[in-house]
């Protein structure tokens, strides 16, 4: 497990992949998996204009 | 079944897609080669250890973009190719091309100046529906129904920096049940599609908009392949519209999503991703 950049709350890894993306449980804030050991993550990249599909 | 395939998925962020992908590859022995848009750079001259193949899934049109380039600068393949990246990756010349080719599309105006956008709009009639040329999820399109109303949306288009706000889409706004279309084209075959319902007038699941699964009627079917085939082909999100005339295609989409069509409708599409893109290697 490890905490959350923005509000510190204990988020843990259910299985989740480098790269992959989820929100913080407590704040809601989208955070990515840098590392899964140790299990480390970022805020995820901000939406930008050129973004989609 | 892969035969020693080795496949790069080029990516931005894993969302639910890109995990099915890694996971779809993975039950078929394919080896994986994993490329982040934000830690990846591109010589002149190939690098060793390429993959046979890179799927581009990459959220940003232009990173996407300038990488399809240097993976068939390189020569390897890619999915979709920088041909079909650029032109349905760009509304207006996916417009462009879609009349080109006879499909039914909204009556669509391009403006290079407000100016010129406030002649576009009086053109398309009220309302009208103002979009970006890059991008995608329904961000920063605008329905304009009176003058007021479209000199108001020009003066804040015309406060932002970036150049694509420069560059001023007109479309007619198609009166439409209050749902659209996505047909998903994997090669020469429509996998499955699906109804996109909202109250609001912008039907995007991106937006909230809820799901259905939906028919492959022949003439849907007929439409999104010739819409496909038109930009060049291979993994694409025709969106379609039923207007009082029939449907029209409104959107190619060179780099979509499907988790919510593969919710809806059971299809394993990310399965079929790989499985041509691995097809695509073998060429």
């Amino acid at each position: 497990m490890t905490n959350c950049p923005e509000c510190d709350a204990t988020v843990e890894n259910h299985g989740m992949v480098l790269g992959e993306v989820f929100p913080c449980p407590d704040c809601g804030t989208e955070l990515e998996v840098l590392e899964n050991a140790p299990f480390t993550v970022q805020p995820a990249p901000k939406e930008a204009e050129d973004w989609g599909e | 079944m892969s035969d020693g395939v080795r496949l790069g998925v080029f990516y931005t962020i894993v969302r639910p897609e890109e995990k099915a992908i890694l996971a779809a590859a993975e039950s078929r022995g394919v080896a994986v080669v994993r490329l982040d848009d934000a830690g990846v750079t591109f010589g002149l001259e190939p690098p060793p250890g390429l993959p046979d193949v890179v799927v581009n899934r990459s959220v940003s049109h232009t990173r996407g973009l300038y990488a399809v380039h240097c993976y068939a600068h390189y020569g390897v393949p890619t999915v979709n190719s920088p041909a079909v990246v650029e032109l349905a990756g760009d509304k207006v010349l996916c417009s462009l091309r879609l009349a080109g080719r006879g499909i039914p599309t909204p009556r669509t105006v391009v403006a290079l100046s407000p100016e010129a956008a406030m002649v576009a709009i009086d053109r398309i009639g009220y309302p009208a529906v103002l979009k970006p040329a890059v991008g995608s999820w329904g961000r920063l399109m605008a329905k304009v129904d009176n003058p007021e109303d479209a000199e108001q949306i020009l003066e804040h288009k015309s406060a932002l920096s970036s150049p694509i706000h420069s560059v001023f889409y007109v479309q007619e706004f198609v009166p439409k049940p209050q749902r659209d279309l996505r047909a998903f084209v994997v090669g020469g075959e429509v996998v499955a599609a699906m109804y996109r319902r909202s109250t609001e007038w912008r039907t995007n699941a991106a937006r909230g908009g809820s799901v259905a699964p939906a028919p492959l009627t022949p003439e849907l079917v007929e439409l999104s392949l010739r819409a496909a085939e038109a930009v060049g082909g291979g993994v694409l999100a025709v969106d379609l519209m039923e207007s009082p005339s029939g449907l029209v295609v409104h959107e190619v989409n060179p780099t979509p999503e499907f988790k919510a069509l593969a919710g809806a409708t059971g299809a394993d599409i990310a399965g079929r991703i790989v499985d041509y893109a691995v097809g695509v290697a073998r060429r």
